[in-house]
C-alpha cells in the first residue's frame, strides 16, 4: 500500500515539474520559446500536460478590453506609406489581425 | 482568412481592417512545422524591415487576404505591446479602446468573435442589408 502512495505522490511531482517547465518555456519571447520547445515531444506538451491552457495563460499578455489601444505607426507591406492607428480615433473601429506567413 | 476577408467585404466600409504583420511563427530556423514544409511556405526569422516587408506582401498575396498588412518593425515592439505572437485578433473602438482582444492564438483565432464585437460597437445596420422602407 505504502509503495503506491509513494508512487502516486512521485507521479504528481513530476507531473507538476512538467508543467512548470512547459510554463516556463512558454512564457519566453517567441523565438527563444520556439527554439526550445521544438526539441519536445508534442503529444506530452499538448496531450498530457494541460499545454493549450499554459499556453492561453502564458500569453494572455497585459492589455484588457476598456483600455486606450497603446498607439503606433507602421509601414503598410505595399510601400505605399505609413498607417497610425490613432488616425482613426473618432472615425471608424479598426480590427487588427496579428499574425505571419507561417 | 476567408473568415476574415468576409467580415472585410461586410462591414470594410464601416470599420479598417488591417493585418499586424509580426514575427514568423514557425520559421525554418525555429520551430518548423510539417505542413510548411508541404504547402512549401519556408520562411527564415525575418531580420530587416525590408525582408519583412517582402514576406508580408507575398503572404498577403499568397492567401489572398484583401485587406492591407502593417508590417512590425525587427524589435517587435508593437508584438510585443499587444502580445500577438504566434496570432491575436483585435477591435479597437471609435475611442481607440480596445473593444475586443481574443486569446491567444492559434487557440483563441475566432473571427466570430470579431464580427460580434463589430456588431457592438457599430450603429445597428445588418451586415450588406439594406433597410426596407
Amino acid at each position: 500500500m505504502k509503495w503506491l502512495i509513494r508512487t502516486a505522490v512521485a507521479l504528481v511531482i513530476v507531473y507538476l515539474a512538467m508543467c512548470g517547465g512547459v510554463a516556463w518555456i512558454m512564457v519566453q519571447p517567441p523565438e527563444q520559446f520556439g527554439r526550445i520547445i521544438r526539441h519536445l515531444p508534442m503529444p506530452i506538451v499538448w496531450g498530457v500536460l494541460p499545454g493549450t491552457r499554459l499556453w492561453l495563460w502564458a500569453r494572455k499578455g497585459t492589455l484588457t478590453e476598456g483600455e486606450t489601444a497603446p498607439d503606433f505607426t507602421l509601414a503598410r507591406h505595399d510601400r505605399t506609406g505609413n498607417v497610425t492607428l490613432s488616425s482613426f480615433r473618432g472615425q471608424r473601429p479598426v480590427v487588427l489581425v496579428f499574425g505571419s506567413y507561417t | 482568412m476567408p473568415e476574415l476577408n468576409k467580415l472585410n467585404k461586410d462591414y470594410g466600409d464601416r470599420a479598417a481592417f488591417y493585418v499586424v504583420y509580426i514575427q514568423e511563427a514557425h520559421p525554418i530556423d525555429g520551430w518548423q512545422m510539417e505542413v510548411n514544409i508541404k504547402d512549401k511556405v519556408l520562411v527564415a526569422s525575418t531580420r530587416t524591415p525590408a525582408e519583412r516587408m517582402d514576406v508580408a506582401g507575398s503572404c498577403v498575396k499568397n492567401l489572398g487576404i484583401e485587406f492591407p498588412a502593417l508590417v512590425d518593425d525587427p524589435d517587435d515592439k508593437v508584438e510585443r505591446a499587444y502580445t500577438g505572437w504566434p496570432d491575436r485578433l483585435y477591435v479597437i473602438d471609435r475611442d481607440g479602446r480596445i473593444a475586443y482582444k481574443s486569446d491567444a492564438g492559434p487557440f483563441g483565432f475566432e473571427p466570430s468573435e470579431v464580427e460580434a464585437a463589430l456588431k457592438r460597437i457599430l450603429p445597428a445596420v445588418a451586415p450588406a442589408e439594406t433597410k426596407k422602407s
